[in-house]
């Protein structure tokens, strides 16, 4: 059944292969068709994978809760569900904020969490080593395609400045941005008054514990895969200096989204990861 | 199992999977789910388990959607839903 309730919240979750388990973490304002339609769970499954991908809080056909949305909150979603489903010690490949909530996971919950590989993560706690803090480069686009309807969305990461604008959207202001954004993007800017209704705004950023100190003590083999465009590369070195083991990969021509923007290319290095990860020497990359 | 019986399937599954939506006045073939139906991307991976659930039988929906990227789709019809259906059910 597609519905679990973890942590007493209702999570649309899906599961695909049979295996060691991977499970997919998305960002925040995105949800799984991210990854079903760049078709990552089939891949990985096709590699011996029982591969479970699930929206979080908030997101995608999941409850709406209106509050709990810091990584710590959602590292306590992922060990509920991963209890409720069953599953082992899960490599998790999470994006951007769903790295940080799989980090969190595995230095709160290390039994749940066998690896972690991590999709162009930026870490509140590593705002100090991070010279784009605030001001990424997917901002900028956002904050520029909103300025052609005539919403000003400031200088500066601000989800919750986001999520009223789109709410205070005039007919004709959602009519230009739905133009913008074409049919398959609607169905995102649709979803963003939903987690207005939420704190989801205010703490996703927010550091919950999840330290600079506590990061470099993860005690789960971590891989950095940042993409060529990225915005958060000082994280990426950050890692691969402060945390023993780590593997840093750039993912080519893309910039936040590599499993849209360079598929190939992202699918490709996950499978190679999972199957280092999961102790086979072949590496399921290999065969395509 | 014919198209006709297909259509008249996925406008049951639909209307009970997003109740909150208002039934299109008419559809065909060559109806877009996203352009004209105006469903969101997450809404066809809800869509594809309501199916498995309504046929009984696991439905390969995720290679098929997966399959819409690859050959540069940027939306998918009825008559593209339908004609999987009948491959698979």
């Amino acid at each position: 059944m597609p519905d679990v309730v973890a942590n007493g919240v209702r999570l649309f979750y899906q599961q695909t292969g049979a295996g060691p388990d991977v499970v997919l973490v998305h960002a925040v304002t995105s949800n799984q068709a991210v990854w079903v339609f760049a078709g990552l769970p089939e891949a990985i499954a096709a590699d011996g994978f029982r591969v479970t991908t699930y929206d979080l809080r908030g997101h995608g056909a999941s409850d709406r809760p209106p509050t709990g949305y810091t990584s710590a909150d959602m590292a306590a979603d992922f060990a509920a569900l991963h209890a409720a489903l069953g599953l082992g010690p899960a490599l998790v490949v999470g994006h951007s904020f769903g790295g940080v909530v799989a980090l969190h996971a595995a230095l709160l919950h290390p039994d749940r969490v066998a690896g972690v590989i991590l999709s162009d993560s930026f870490f509140p706690g590593l705002r100090h080593v991070e010279p784009n803090y605030g001001r990424p480069n997917v901002w900028v686009d956002l904050r520029e395609t909103f300025g052609k309807v005539g919403v000003e969305l400031g200088e500066t990461v601000d989800f919750a400045h986001l999520f009223r604008s789109a709410v205070d959207l005039t007919p004709d202001q959602a009519k230009a941005l739905d133009d913008i954004y074409g049919a398959v993007g609607r169905g995102w800017l649709r979803q963003l008054p939903r987690l207005a209704e939420t704190t989801c705004g205010a703490e996703v950023l927010a550091e919950a514990g999840l330290t600079a100190d506590r990061v470099a003590a993860v005690g789960r083999p971590v891989v950095a895969l940042y993409d060529e465009f990225s915005p958060f590369l000082a994280t990426s070195r950050w890692l691969e200096q402060h945390l023993p083991g780590c593997a840093a990969e750039v993912i080519p021509a893309a910039k936040h989204l590599a499993v849209v923007e360079n598929t190939p290319a992202f699918t490709a290095a996950v499978r190679r990861h999972l199957a280092r990860l999961a102790g086979r020497a072949d590496g399921g990359a290999a065969r395509g | 199992m014919s198209p006709d019986q297909l259509y008249r399937d996925l406008s049951t599954v639909m209307a009970a999977a997003f109740p909150d939506r208002d039934p299109p006045e008419a559809v065909g073939p060559d109806t877009r789910v996203f352009a004209d139906l105006g469903m969101a991307s997450i809404e066809l991976v809800v869509l594809g388990e309501r199916l498995e659930q309504f046929y009984g039988r696991k439905l390969p929906f995720g290679p098929f959607l997966a399959g819409l990227r690859s050959r540069g789709a940027d939306d998918l019809s009825l008559g593209e839903l339908v004609a999987f259906l009948q491959q698979h059910v």
